[in-house]
């Protein structure tokens, strides 16, 4: 496929930049791969990027053959205490587009004071795995067209990284908790537990929040993993959203990490 | 340990999670590496943890750097 070559100027390291697939380069230093760049999409549509290399030549080269031969705009994930590749990316002409904190929140109702709290009247939180499957799948689709409708993120959230069939955006109903009125269910909250427990969604229906059902439902999960032994949870919060970022905070929540998400 | 057209790859255990997305991994020779995670685990959100069972690949230019590549399941 194609071949570009490379003398670089950057530094001592000359390197030659090949695609070797269709989303798929190569830079090579005397035909060692010293670098690696792959280009893939989102089931959202969105083109996202990745490079490794092992010096700042070969990723700028491999930055620059794959801007130029992918069509823009071009997406890029890095951890934001990865401060030598962030920078990689800003030099090839990246900018930080959003930011995920990752907040470790404890579990103990003691240290986030959601040991006093219950839901609103009227409201009853059905546990996980207990859920009506019909009525779970129409609060998740009503949620996620009233956060399409107005913030419009939803589709641009990592957990939407995974591929899913159209019209069924529930794995695993077994993994959903609810806040259940009479007639239907108000808000839902996923936690998944593979070698430590996230909770991937919490989300209340437009016209119920500000009625504490979030807390509610935190206050359940929270409480049903220590009673389980798991000390703290794992949630990630786009830091735009700021009810989420104030609701976790309030619990005790600090964040860990975050991540950039890039575009170009 | 392998040695293919992306250089020497070897599976190791990771004994210690370090700032700046750093993290230490032990091979079974007990040689350890500084390594970091590759772009493609990391656009897809998968997590290294302590005592995660990792494929590592090394860099040509300093034996004691590498790239996680692949957490194995436990």
């Amino acid at each position: 496929m194609n071949a570009k070559p490379f003398t670089s100027g950057l530094s001592e390291h000359a390197v030659r930049i090949t695609r070797v697939a269709d989303r798929h380069w190569h830079a090579l230093d005397d035909d060692l791969v010293v670098g690696r760049g792959y280009a893939e999409h989102r089931p959202d549509g969105r083109l996202f990027v990745s490079i490794d290399a092992w010096h700042d030549a070969a990723f700028d080269q491999l930055a620059e053959a794959m801007s130029a031969e992918l069509p823009a705009p071009l997406y890029a994930v890095v951890d934001e205490a990865d401060v030598a590749l962030t920078a990689r990316w800003r030099r090839a002409g990246f900018r930080i587009r959003r930011r995920e904190w990752e907040y470790a929140i404890p579990t103990d109702p003691r240290a986030t004071g959601l040991e006093e709290v219950l839901p609103p009247p009227g409201v009853t939180i059905v546990p996980a795995g207990q859920a009506d499957e019909g009525m779970l799948r129409a609060v998740d689709r009503t949620v996620r067209d009233e956060v399409e409708a107005t913030v419009g993120w939803w589709q641009s959230m990592p957990a939407e990284v995974l591929p899913r069939s159209e019209d069924d955006t529930i794995v695993d109903p077994s993994k959903y908790a609810v806040a259940a009125a009479p007639d239907r269910y108000l808000g839902l909250i996923r936690v998944v537990t593979v070698r430590r427990p996230r909770i991937g969604l919490v989300a209340v229906r437009a016209g119920e929040q500000r009625r504490g059902i979030a807390r509610a439902l935190l206050a359940h999960a929270l409480g049903t993993l220590h009673r389980s032994g798991f000390a703290t949870a794992w949630a990630e919060v786009q830091e735009s959203n700021q009810a989420a970022s104030a609701l976790v905070e309030g619990i005790g929540a600090r964040s860990v990490s975050s991540n950039l998400e890039l575009v170009r | 340990m392998t040695r293919n057209k992306h250089g020497l790859e070897l599976e190791g255990k990771v004994v210690e999670c370090l700032r700046a997305a750093m993290f230490t991994v032990e091979f079974e020779n007990g040689h350890r590496v500084l390594a970091h995670i590759s772009g493609k685990m990391r656009q897809n959100y998968i997590k290294i943890y302590l005592e995660d069972r990792v494929l590592v690949e090394l860099s040509p230019y300093d034996l004691t750097r590498g790239r996680i590549v692949f957490r194995y399941r436990n």
